[in-house]
């Protein structure tokens, strides 16, 4: 029993440690004091004042937009070719499986300048445009992970008996692969806007200065010395992004169910 | 497969693949192209080859010194990761069960797929003079002061809290896997705990070791936004100085070729781990 | 050396009972095999043994020693499990070897003894292997051989032989019934397998919905099951009631079977005989040929008497002996192949 006690506890205390710093923000976020000052005097003025700050709401706007254009090109790019990958069988499928690693397994700094370069070089440059380019190419590895996932559990005699039934393989898609792999998609979908709308290093490398995307407009903001509507557009990122990886979780089940 | 059926799974690959060739592969290429030259290809300015960015990375003192900063920093992030994690994905693994189970590994599984910057700058909310932290410690013990901010414990308790989730997450799947009769046959040959954790539990978890250790390690070993705003002045890495080369400095090739370095040492990490990742995956 | 006793034992998960007051002697040195359908309470019973389960109520001796509250580590016993639960990070060796190092065993001594095991269960030479490179019944032998080399006062078998096939399965019987002879420990194992439970076991136990139903000597459960369940359990039975009257059991189709008395008897398949015309015995039937089955050496009769199937089985030969076309048989048996049954407990 007492194991069982401990347990609990050591389970509490890390908890506490990765909730803390986030509560502490977001009460800090609704405190009066602009200096984090206490006694806590519970103030809305800075998301008020927040939604009157015209840059940060301009970058926040184009990072939902950027996220939303990366998930819809991310998801049906990643979609098709992952649902190929599960039909087909072909010499150097391994490979093209081991490829999708390197955009995860590098660390971003080392692609984002490698970006950096490169668009530079055939004329791209910096922009909106090229943090798409580089956003969707990030989130391609988690889209088809996560619908290759789904397709695991894919019973291959459904396939084989529509076709044997004579159906076109545009309907067998369309009829019975894609209802079925649907959950393994909006899970895919919904963690490229994640990836993409959270993505600091490789935005930070590709965005043009003045245009720019939240994340990156919250570290130069910080670098400067911040001011307590950052507190509040952070608080409002982390309880969006949290409760869109719960909706995820909802249809990818992770955790070792089926 | 028919010809008609390989032209068809073509078809569906290559937009993914294309656009990783295009946004991925092909700029790694023009990054080792670039750091052989003596000066951006943009314009009119002069280039030519050399080897000169390599001499430079590899004797300059600062760089080395530079470089085995982050890789210190990089060790010790992963050893707190894997001591503070590996007990923890043991509880959720063999102590928890069905629902309690799935909705604490959420919870603690959730804030590492939230924004990364902005937990960063959650602790430097807490941390800071003044802050949170700080005015705790004087409450209780009056007159001390815990002014953690810029300094190294504020680098490494910030990049710990960013990617702990990441080894609990892999151990918990290779604890998880583990079939609950060999913990049986081992007690009813007589052994207790302490043995049974390093004969037969960490033997069989080290897969799960090993990926977490490896997906904290790669990343840190390259960081720079945590280093800047938890580190100040302090927070000088191997990540920063390569941020410097492409956002003040402007001498893209030097920064190639320490970003090729850092890829260099990234790679023979990953493929020295690859049979475990392999086991851990699969 | 040891002999084991539970008593009174009782084990309720909810309102369920997987253990309800057995009390149960297993013999010095014997082979004891627990039996019954699954929800018996037998798997419960031998983790209650070993300790991984903890009875509500009750006792458990092993020796002299009452072990209830010992916990699993210390209670000196050799199990094998249905998986046979080798670990996989080990080879051969290291794994027989593993309950020897927990008792601090020196190194040579270790070594002559995991030798001496693995040439008892004729593994000799196959002590560098991982379990993963091993066959089902190359790992069975492992199992056992890691039970038995830290000389346990009791071993006690999970279900030992059910992951192995058919042919596989009777000569592992053989063996297993080998070494418990050389080894001469208590052994306590479970089966569902009626089969293996006769052929192997000193003394068998029945348990049913977690009573122990019937114990003793397979011959003397087979010839005397006492209750139906038992009789059906245990081999195969044709079971009649009827009525009692001071003459002896009389059946519903007014048949007196002399000398029977209780209101329910048993008759078992190879026990019966047929012929075509009526026998001259109180001892009679007559029935409708439903099925003729054909198993090689031996056949089988599925009849039906009154709406009851009723089974016989005899030698082929005898079986050619009733023409293709026969649709009725008198069965009869002899007075001696009479089981009577009471109520099951």
């Amino acid at each position: 029993m007492i194991r069982q006690t401990l347990a609990r506890a050591y389970l509490a205390l890390i908890l506490i440690f990765l909730y803390a710093p986030i509560i502490v923000m977001a009460v800090m976020s609704l405190n009066a004091s602009q200096f984090y000052a206490l006694p806590f005097e519970f103030s809305t003025r800075w998301y008020e004042r927040l939604f009157t700050n015209r840059e940060i709401l301009s970058a926040a706007w184009r990072s939902v937009w950027i996220a939303l254009v990366v998930a819809t090109i991310a998801t049906t790019l990643g979609t098709m070719a992952a649902l190929a990958l599960w039909r087909h069988d072909f010499p150097g499928k391994r490979i093209l499986q081991t490829l999708l690693f390197p955009p995860i397994a590098i660390p971003w700094l080392i692609t984002g300048t490698a970006m950096l370069i490169f668009f530079f070089g055939i004329g791209i440059g910096r922009g909106t445009p090229a943090v798409i380019l580089g956003h969707v190419a990030l989130a391609l590895p988690y889209v088809i992970v996560t619908v290759t996932a789904r397709t695991a559990s894919f019973d291959r005699a459904l396939d084989e008996a529509a076709r044997s039934l004579g159906a076109r393989p545009f309907t067998i898609a369309r009829r019975v692969t894609l209802p079925h792999a649907a959950p393994g998609i909006v899970a895919g979908a919904l963690f490229a806007f994640a990836v993409s709308f959270d993505q600091f290093v490789v935005s930070y490398f590709l965005a043009q200065p003045g245009d720019t995307t939240l994340p990156v407009l919250i570290y130069t903001a910080i670098r400067k010395g911040f001011t307590p509507e950052i507190n509040a557009v952070s608080t409002i990122i982390i309880v969006v992004s949290m409760a869109l990886m719960i909706l995820a979780a909802r249809y990818a089940r992770f955790g070792g169910t089926k | 497969m028919t010809g008609a059926e390989r032209l068809r799974a073509l078809g569906h690959l290559a937009p993914a693949y294309l656009w990783l060739t295009l946004a991925v592969f092909l700029p790694l290429s023009a990054m080792a192209f670039f750091s052989l030259l003596t000066d951006v290809p943009f314009g009119t300015r002069e280039w030519s080859f050399t080897f000169r960015n390599y001499a430079d990375a590899l004797t300059n003192p600062t760089y080395a010194t530079l470089l085995w900063k982050s890789v210190r920093l990089a060790f010790w992030v992963t050893l707190w990761c894997l001591i503070l994690g590996f007990p923890c994905a043991w509880v959720l693994a063999r102590m928890l069960q069905g629902r309690t189970r799935e909705a604490l590994f959420l919870l603690v599984i959730l804030p590492f797929w939230s924004n990364s910057l902005v937990r960063i700058f959650s602790w430097a909310i807490v941390l800071r003079g003044n802050g949170v932290l700080d005015q705790a410690a004087g409450s209780i013990l009056p007159g001390v002061r815990l002014n953690l901010m810029f300094s190294e414990s504020a680098i490494i308790i910030g990049l710990v809290h960013s990617y702990l989730p990441y080894v609990i997450l892999t151990c918990y799947l290779s604890l998880q896997a583990i079939d609950e009769t060999l913990i049986e046959a081992a007690r009813s040959l007589g052994a207790r705990w302490p043995r049974i954790l390093w004969r037969l539990v960490l033997p069989l978890a080290l897969p799960g070791l090993i990926a977490g250790a490896v997906l904290v390690f790669v990343p840190v070993v390259g960081s720079f936004m945590e280093p800047r705003l938890l580190g100040g002045r302090v927070g000088t890495t191997y990540g920063t100085l390569i941020e410097d080369q492409f956002i003040a400095v402007f001498n893209w090739p030097l920064g190639a070729a320490l970003s090729f370095i850092l890829l260099a040492v990234v790679l023979v990490i990953l493929a020295a781990a690859s049979p475990a990742l392999r086991k851990a995956a699969a | 050396m040891t002999e084991v006793r539970v008593e009174a034992l009782t084990k309720s998960y909810g309102p369920a009972k997987a253990l309800d007051d057995v009390t149960l002697t297993f013999p010095d040195g014997g082979f004891f095999g627990l039996l019954g359908p699954s929800g018996s309470g037998k798997t419960t019973l031998l983790r209650a043994i070993a300790g991984f389960v903890t009875p509500d109520r009750g006792r458990i001796l092993i020796g002299d020693r009452s072990v209830e509250r010992v916990p699993v580590e210390d209670r000196e016993i050799g199990m094998v499990f249905q998986s046979y639960a080798l670990f996989p990070n080990m080879t051969v060796a290291e794994n027989v070897a593993f309950g020897l190092e927990v008792r601090r065993i020196p190194a040579p001594d270790r070594k002559a003894r995991v030798a001496e095991a693995l040439e008892l269960v004729r593994l000799g030479d196959l002590g560098g292997r991982k379990p993963s490179e091993l066959s089902g019944g190359q790992r069975q032998r492992v199992a056992m051989a890691r039970a038995i080399v830290t000389r346990p006062r009791v071993l006690l078998l999970d279900e030992p032989l059910s992951a192995l096939d058919r042919a596989l399965r009777v000569e592992m019987q053989i063996e297993l019934k080998r070494i418990q002879r050389e080894v001469g420990i208590t052994t306590i194992f479970v089966t569902h397998d009626q089969e293996e439970a006769l052929t192997l076991s000193d003394r068998i136990g029945i348990l049913r919905d977690g009573r122990l139903v019937r114990e003793g000597p397979p011959r003397a459960v087979y010839d005397d099951p006492q209750d139906a369940f038992t009789a059906r359990f245990l081999g195969e039975a044709n079971v009649l009631t009827g009525s009692l009257e001071p003459g002896g059991l009389r059946l519903s189709d007014s048949t007196l079977l002399p000398g029977v008395t209780t209101a329910s008897i048993a008759l078992r398949p190879e026990g019966l005989a047929f012929s075509a015309t009526p026998p001259d015995t109180p001892h009679r039937l007559h029935v409708t040929l439903k099925q003729r089955i054909f198993s090689g050496a031996t056949g089988t009769l599925i009849l039906d008497w009154r709406g009851q199937d009723l089974k016989l089985t005899a030698p082929e030969r005898d079986l050619k002996t009733i023409p293709v076309d026969a649709t009725t048989l008198w069965l009869t048996w002899n007075r001696a192949d009479i089981l009577p049954l009471r109520e099951p407990v």
